[in-house]
């Protein structure tokens, strides 16, 4: 654990490395963009708290507004950092099975509303039974798998059959369907448009599949920031799961309206030969980088990166010398993230506020 | 931060919460003797590399077991402080410092630690020894020295000399040494007995020159987990920095079959939506992935599909029949040791199966 807390005003330049800088301009810009986009449109954005692990930023974006109220978080006890930070409408877009977890989230349905996905009966009945006995209710919701191969049901039949299950079982709320979808590599604007509209149209396909049962379908969770803009102009999908668009990283580059908000900041410890810095940040508060990291010297290619330490290497003469601060985009966002204590929020140049990360690290 | 439910000591294993970071006690034990025995029978000393499981608790282990020259490596500034506040006093930081406030912590740090530091600039170094005058601490140096890795360090020989001289100069500095991290080499047999003595003979050339010109070599710092035997019998070396073999990892395991896998993720089965297809709660955030996939020993035939953040794919070959139940536990090895415990707070140490201890990851985060 980490505990770096500069006071408000240090400025950016004076503060200690490496750091994980957060532009608050960029995030609140960020969050108005949702806000606008999702305004009038019937389905609204469910933002991913695994991508910032912070109830604080979760809250600035349901007061932004264009949201349903409430967030996605990947595990329950992320889901539990967010229902403790005030954040009380939670869809966990992924599988709680153990039947020790599963009572855990019925504890925590006391005091929010929970729902959870399934793509399997038994789970569908341990989750009806558990609930029952602690007298809530699990909002249940289908995966179904677009694309990915990992979770999800296969077909409209076995989405039909669950939702049927889950409709005749006390404990569970039948509420919708689920899809997550992983387009990175349709970087072009008419590929990720059609193959967005074709992956998510799997998941409406079961949708319409279980309301010719004669059973309602109140949710359509899917998108991701992948397909925000597409998820969106889709009829029936009710809302979108977007996660890395808050705080971006160099794999969406191409969502132009959205800036790059979290950055980390290294410093020059060395330049043992020529084209050559060594920075005192490494792959363990990284993650992987991407093409065109260092922000603002496109002339400078990151050439290996070492457990605490980054080899940045330039074809020309370096322009970085010993003791210049550096900083960087991360290309695996929430992988990173998930590296880090302390979010230090600056503006104009200097610290503002600084924010702990209290769902790093929850993964259970 | 990570927040495990509490379980009472004596918990069967696979009731705790998952993703967890088990560690087998017997295996970490059995690692711990096999690399400090090859030690307590040589001069070289072992110096435990911090990073390879960040537990104060295992490096008070790797102390007790002998063989080691009494102290610690550490990556970062922030792990020094941490190992020093819970009782190591001879902390050697295999890293640069530069900064002028981290410069101030390391001599602050000195007051109450035998401190050793590398640098590889005379700046540094004149940095370094006008900050210990002030603090009136000694900083003990070394000079990092490139081989193989091409990151930090000077050239071996002159200008490695050279720097040892700017060292020796400064009244607050002691020139303690040289060393090298020739980076983990994943060769075996004579292939790797031949690539560690080209990098580390060039380390015990410059030592010679440096000698050769009055200056004591107490310190030459080389090798790791991957060739520690041959470092450890070439003379001239002093000591030899490892940290993965106390729990092992994938990355390591083909390579180093003299130890055991100790550390585990261990993960629940959350969905299995094909025959074959095994999803599980553990991906890249529990297990880390940054340096390749983990292994898989626990389940016959089982392959380890890729990991995304929050899951861990499985493929098993359709015909076996894997007797896997939603709920069920699975283990992985992690790919890297380093990389695994940097996303964890706590470690689970298991005994014949059962919960036996719970222990803090202070140093996680220590970045700076």
């Amino acid at each position: 654990m980490d505990y770096y807390r500069p006071v408000p005003g240090t400025q950016v330049e004076d503060l200690e490395t490496p750091c994980l800088l957060v532009d608050l301009d960029a995030v609140e810009h960020n969050f108005r963009v949702v806000a606008d986009t999702y305004r009038d449109t019937e389905c609204k954005m469910r933002q991913h708290t695994k991508n910032i692990k912070s109830p604080r930023l979760a809250k600035m974006q349901i007061e932004a507004g264009g949201t349903v109220g409430g967030v996605c978080t990947a595990k329950l006890s992320e889901a539990e950092v967010m229902v403790e930070g005030g954040v009380t409408d939670i869809l966990i877009p992924n599988q709680v099975v153990h039947k020790d977890k599963i009572a855990r989230m019925c504890a925590l349905a006391r005091r929010a509303d929970m729902k959870v996905c399934v793509d399997n009966m038994q789970n569908v009945k341990d989750l009806s039974d558990i609930a029952d006995a602690y007298g809530v209710k699990i909002g249940v919701l289908i995966e179904v798998d677009t694309q990915m191969g990992r979770a999800g049901v296969r077909s409209n039949e076995q989405g039909v059959a669950i939702a049927k299950l889950a409709e005749s079982l006390p404990g569970v709320d039948f509420k919708g369907v689920m899809s997550h979808q992983s387009l990175m590599e349709y970087k072009g604007e008419e590929d990720r448009y059609e193959v967005g509209r074709q992956t998510i149209q799997i998941c409406l396909d079961v949708k319409n599949a279980i309301e010719a049962e004669g059973i309602s379908v109140e949710m359509v969770s899917s998108g991701e920031t992948f397909t925000i803009d597409v998820a969106a102009t889709i009829p029936g999908v009710t809302e979108v799961e977007g996660g890395t668009y808050a705080l971006g990283g160099t794999t969406y580059d191409y969502m132009k309206d959205y800036r790059m908000a979290n950055k980390v900041m290294g410093t020059v410890i060395s330049t043992p030969r020529s084209g050559v810095a060594i920075g005192d940040v490494g792959l363990f508060a990284l993650s992987g980088l991407g093409a065109d990291s260092v922000e603002g010297h496109s002339d400078i290619t990151v050439a290996e990166m070492l457990d605490h330490q980054i080899v940045l290497k330039s074809d020309g003469e370096m322009p970085l010398k010993v003791g210049d601060k550096f900083k960087l985009i991360p290309d695996y966002q929430d992988m990173m993230i998930n590296r880090w204590d302390q979010y230090i929020g600056i503006r104009d140049g200097a610290v503002e506020q600084v924010w702990d990360i209290p769902g790093r690290g929850c993964t259970q | 931060m990570e927040r495990p439910i509490f379980k009472p000591i004596g918990t069967a294993e696979e009731a705790l919460d998952t993703p967890a970071l088990v560690v087998d006690f017997s295996g970490l034990n059995q690692n711990i003797e096999t690399m400090h025995s090859f030690f307590r029978s040589r001069p070289v000393g072992l110096r435990p590399h911090v990073s390879g499981h960040g537990s104060p608790a295992i490096a008070h282990m790797q102390i007790a077991a002998g063989g080691t020259v009494g102290g610690i490596m550490t990556a970062t500034l922030g792990q020094a402080e941490v190992f020093s506040a819970t009782g190591f006093d001879d902390i050697f930081l295999a890293n640069l410092v530069t900064a002028p406030s981290k410069i101030a912590r390391l001599c602050s740090l000195a007051r109450r630690v035998n401190m050793t530091i590398a640098a590889d600039s005379v700046p540094n170094v004149t940095d370094l020894g006008e900050a210990s005058v002030e603090a009136g601490v000694i900083l003990n140096v070394v000079v990092e020295i490139n081989t193989r890795r091409d990151s930090t360090g000077v050239a071996p020989g002159r200008p490695a000399l050279e720097l040892a001289n700017a060292i020796a100069g400064e009244e607050g500095l002691h020139f303690a040494g040289l060393m090298t991290y020739e980076g983990s080499l994943r060769s075996e047999g004579e292939e790797l007995v031949s690539e560690s003595k080209k990098w580390i003979q060039q380390v015990l050339d410059t030592r010679e020159k440096v000698e050769k010109s009055g200056l004591d070599v107490e310190i030459l710092s080389v090798g790791g987990t991957h060739n520690y035997e041959i470092a450890g019998d070439m003379d001239g070396v002093t000591e030899v920095a490892a940290g993965s073999y106390a729990l092992m990892d994938e990355g390591y395991r083909t390579y180093r079959p003299q130890f055991v896998n100790a550390a585990r993720i261990m993960s629940c089965v959350t969905s299995m939506p094909e025959a074959g297809n095994v999803v599980t709660d553990a991906g890249r955030k529990a297990i880390g992935g940054d340096t390749g996939n983990p292994g898989i020993p626990t389940v016959p035939g089982g392959e380890v599909r890729g990991l995304s953040a929050e899951h861990g794919g499985i493929d098993i070959d359709p015909s076996i029949d894997h007797g896997l139940s939603l709920g069920d536990r699975v283990w992985f090895v992690p790919n890297s040791i380093e990389g695994c415990v940097n996303l964890h707070d706590y470690m689970h140490v298991i005994r014949n199966g059962k919960l036996d201890a719970i222990w803090e990851l202070p140093a996680r985060g220590r970045y700076r």
